[in-house]
């Protein structure tokens, strides 16, 4: 469980430059959550997400955080514990590959959390895994010699090696093509089965759509609201109030529907929509 | 990592952050070389006087300029006091004598001389930082020493070079931290104190730091070559230094100190020019 309370965040405090990214943000993510972070590009997510394992810490009188039951405000912070905890995926996450083999790239977090190399090449093993490459094929080429998609998945792997409780991820598909988004997306819900705690910053609103139970809107280092995505995506008020876009599954669901095809408007996935209009044609056919 | 920005620009609105970046080089030049011609306590009084109306005609607060003398203040004491120990003046009673050595009035002179000097070395280059941008000194760098064009010194090029490295520098400070960020959060500890481990605990930042610079770099190479970029022949600029009235009063302004300096120091027309200053 992450629980916000209050929490504000300054940057470049007492300077020229100084831009107060985060105002009294208050929120709880439950532990089993897919919790999706929207908003626009500056608002904020980032810079939120990233206090979460205490590479950001939280400043004098800015509020807290607790996960579970570690106070992130407090001077003496366990950072191995709390990093093995809160795994932390950035965008873009291809970037910090840097070791000669992918095995040994994806052993360094395992063997910073200072685990037996047996211990430590079984969770590399399970990790490769768990983001479908083949351990076999994968372990002794270079990360570097990876196409784009295999490269952001090793990087993941990197992560998940750790056996976090808790996922964090910042936009994880960003620049890949609709399917190496998803099979991400696969991969991630894939992971969530060991990892029970998903945090998404997303701004493809169908995935965030698709995947997640609870959907928090920032909008200017300010939460505008926390949502069940039929919430969300259901009222057309309230899309408009938080500046978010309809996923184009929804979108095509409401032109359906408003073309005279008795379509729900609140469809979220691409399944259910295909499922939809499959059924309304055997209807008209029978 | 981010407060090690190259430059120090201190954004303001004042008539020193507006001028001309070709003649504040210059003016530096002809104040840095006034300086060394500086001898008496007066003529430092002087100098001083003008800096310290140039501070403040600039806006930066002062404590900001005191913060840019922070990195020489140490070497300033040690060769103050390095001077005023070491002095000998055979002429001179000591005033006092300590082992080996002997304090001289003469050396103490010297020596708060020469701290001043370093002092006011210092002091012009950082308000020249902190109101251009280094981008702007490039520009002015550049167009200051194109004359050398005619004997075959690619002074475009190595201008270009130059901003190139200064407009990148910000950019891979930010990517050091991502990196840095990304293998914190799998576990790596930068703390170590041991150097060996250090540097072997930098390795995963150092690598990734190394492919993203040569991925910017070819990019960057792209994006010129894309654009048609051939160097500097028959190539214009968007925005073309103009310099005002202004610019040129305070060139004059500060010729007129130099030469002040000079009658002070060489005593041209003896002690009587001091009462033509009307002090
Ligand atoms: N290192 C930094 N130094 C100063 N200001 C920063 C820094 N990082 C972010 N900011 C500022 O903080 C605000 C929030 O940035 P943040 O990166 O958290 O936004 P974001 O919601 O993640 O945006 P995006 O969708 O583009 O990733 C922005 O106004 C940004 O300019
Ligand atoms: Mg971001």
């Amino acid at each position: 469980m992450i629980d916000v309370r209050k929490l504000s965040f300054v940057y470049s405090p007492k300077t020229p430059f100084t831009t107060q990214a985060l105002f009294d943000i208050d929120l709880k993510i439950e532990t089993g959550d897919f919790f999706g972070i929207i908003g626009s590009t500056g608002a904020g997510k980032s810079t939120l997400v990233s206090h979460f394992n205490a590479l950001t810490r939280i400043q004098k009188n800015s509020g807290t955080i607790l996960i579970d039951d570690i106070d992130l405000s407090a001077k003496k912070l366990d950072l191995k514990k709390l990093r093995a905890k809160v795994g932390m995926v950035f965008q873009y996450p291809e970037h910090q590959l840097f070791d000669d083999t992918v095995e040994k790239d994806v052993m360094f977090g395992p063997k910073n959390l200072g685990l037996s190399v047996d211990e430590q090449r079984e969770r590399a093993k399970q990790a490769i895994g768990l983001v479908g490459l083949n351990y076999n094929d994968m372990a002794e080429r270079s990360p570097f010699e990876l196409s784009g998609g295999q490269k952001r998945r090793v990087a993941i792997a990197g992560v998940l090696a750790m056996r976090p409780e808790i996922l964090v991820l910042d936009e994880p598909t960003a620049g890949l093509d609709p399917i190496g988004k998803r099979e991400i997306m696969e991969l991630i819900l894939n992971a969530k089965n060991m990892c029970p705690t998903v945090v998404m910053i997303s701004h493809n609103m169908d995935e965030i759509a698709a995947y997640c139970n609870k959907i928090a809107v920032l909008g200017n280092g300010r939460i505008t609201g926390v949502f069940e995505p039929k919430e969300l995506f259901g009222s057309e008020a309230l899309l408009a109030r938080c500046g978010v876009e309809l996923p184009l599954v929804t979108e095509l669901a409401v032109k359906l529907s408003r073309a005279g095809l008795d379509i729900d408007r609140s469809i979220l996935d691409e399944d259910e929509l295909v499922r939809a209009i499959l059924d309304l044609r055997s209807e008209n056919n029978a | 990592m981010r407060d090690i920005t190259i430059g120090q620009y201190y954004p303001a609105r004042s008539i020193v952050h507006r001028a001309d970046p070709r003649f504040k080089l210059v003016i530096l030049l002809l104040y840095l070389i006034t300086v060394f011609f500086c001898s008496s306590f007066f003529s430092f009084g002087f100098m001083t006087f003008f800096v310290l109306i140039t501070v403040f005609l600039s806006r930066v607060p002062f404590l900001k300029v005191l913060k840019g003398l922070k990195m020489i203040i140490v070497i300033l004491i040690i060769t103050s006091l390095l001077t005023m120990v070491f002095y000998t003046d055979a002429d001179a009673t000591p005033l006092g004598e300590w082992w080996i050595f002997k304090i001289y009035l003469s050396g103490i002179y010297a020596s708060i001389k020469l701290g001043w000097r370093l002092l006011l070395l210092v002091l012009m280059p950082t308000v020249l930082t902190l109101t251009s941008t280094p981008t702007e000194l490039c520009d002015g760098l550049e167009s200051l020493l194109s004359p050398l064009k005619k004997i075959k010194i690619p002074v475009h090029e190595l201008a270009l070079i130059m901003s190139i490295a200064l407009r990148l520098i910000p950019t891979l400070i930010e990517e050091t931290d991502k990196i840095m960020n990304a293998q914190k959060a799998r576990g790596a500890a930068f703390e170590s104190r041991n150097p060996f481990k250090k540097i072997k605990a930098m390795l995963p930042v150092l690598v990734p730091l190394f492919v993203s610079a040569f991925r910017r770099a070819d990019d960057l190479a792209d994006a010129m070559d894309s654009r048609c970029y051939r160097g500097a022949k028959g190539r214009t600029r968007m925005k073309v230094m103009k310099f005002h009235a202004g610019d040129v009063f305070a060139l004059l302004f500060w010729c007129l100190i130099t030469v002040c300096i000079l009658f002070l120091n060489y005593n041209w027309l003896g002690w009587y020019f001091i009462t033509v200053l009307g002090l």
